[in-house]
């Protein structure tokens, strides 16, 4: 993943976070796993805990605490009331902003075809 | 020369022994874990900028549990900290937000701009 797609990402992770655990509850390295299976191959598994951490604190998971056979105790996390709501306005951004982005593409698009068509000898490199 | 800086920072005894127990958790991590939360560890205290005491442990706290997790895993360092660990431990400070040196400098700038945008509506 380019720096630039990497960029991208990070306002979204949060989003993406929750609409995962949102299916079912887990524990942060499968939310990890889950990523990863999801072609998202570049996201640490710290990056991933910060953003746990971090909806934790904005009270939008309910976490407990499972004693674990290696390691300290492993929290799993569940969405809440509060994280709901906030999945829900996350969906919303989501859609107006690839609806709206979507549109400059298929401008772009219909924009170097026609110039394809009136100018004749340009070689367009897409 | 952090621990005391923190001691001047955080009055409380029972913070200084939550710090004095994470301290000991942290060097306790097998290499090359140890290493690696260290040098975070000290990036966080330098640049986390979070400067209420109770936060400052509860991130902490939070750390140690990342790092001992990972060497549980036999996570590689790399996993934990991506292609860039400056990038992560500042996502790491930011999830513990609400409480930065920087706050007060935020909320002196926003006000500034109100000022002079009253200014413009005379």
């Amino acid at each position: 993943m380019g720096k630039q797609q990497t960029e991208m990402l990070k306002g979204i992770l949060e989003g993406i976070v929750l609409a995962i655990l949102a299916r079912r509850p887990a524990y942060g390295y499968e939310i990890t796993a889950s990523l990863r299976d999801r072609g998202f191959t570049d996201t640490a598994e710290g990056t991933v805990y910060a953003i746990l951490v971090r909806i934790e604190q904005k009270g939008l998971v309910d976490v407990e605490k499972v004693p674990s056979e290696k390691g300290p105790p492993r929290k799993v996390y569940t969405v809440n009331a509060a994280g709901t709501t906030s999945l829900d306005e996350f969906w919303q951004g989501w859609t107006f902003l690839a609806d709206r982005v979507a549109q400059l593409r298929d401008d772009h698009a219909r924009h170097t075809t026609d110039a394809d068509t009136t100018d004749t000898h340009t070689t367009q490199e897409n | 020369m952090a621990a005391k800086w923190i001691e001047t920072l955080t009055g409380s005894l029972e913070q200084k022994k939550q710090y004095k127990q994470i301290t000991a958790r942290l060097k306790a991590l097998p290499e090359p874990y140890g290493t690696a939360a260290q040098a975070v560890k000290r990036y966080l205290l330098y640049a986390g900028g979070v400067f209420d005491g109770d936060i400052m442990m509860q991130m902490f706290s939070d750390f140690a549990d990342l790092w001992e997790q990972a060497a549980a895993d036999g996570t590689p360092v790399r996993g934990i900290v991506g292609d860039d660990p400056v990038e992560f431990a500042e996502a790491f400070a930011q999830a513990y937000g609400g409480k930065h040196w920087i706050d007060k400098e935020r909320a002196r700038l926003n006000q500034s701009i109100d000022d002079a945008e009253r200014g413009e509506k005379k």
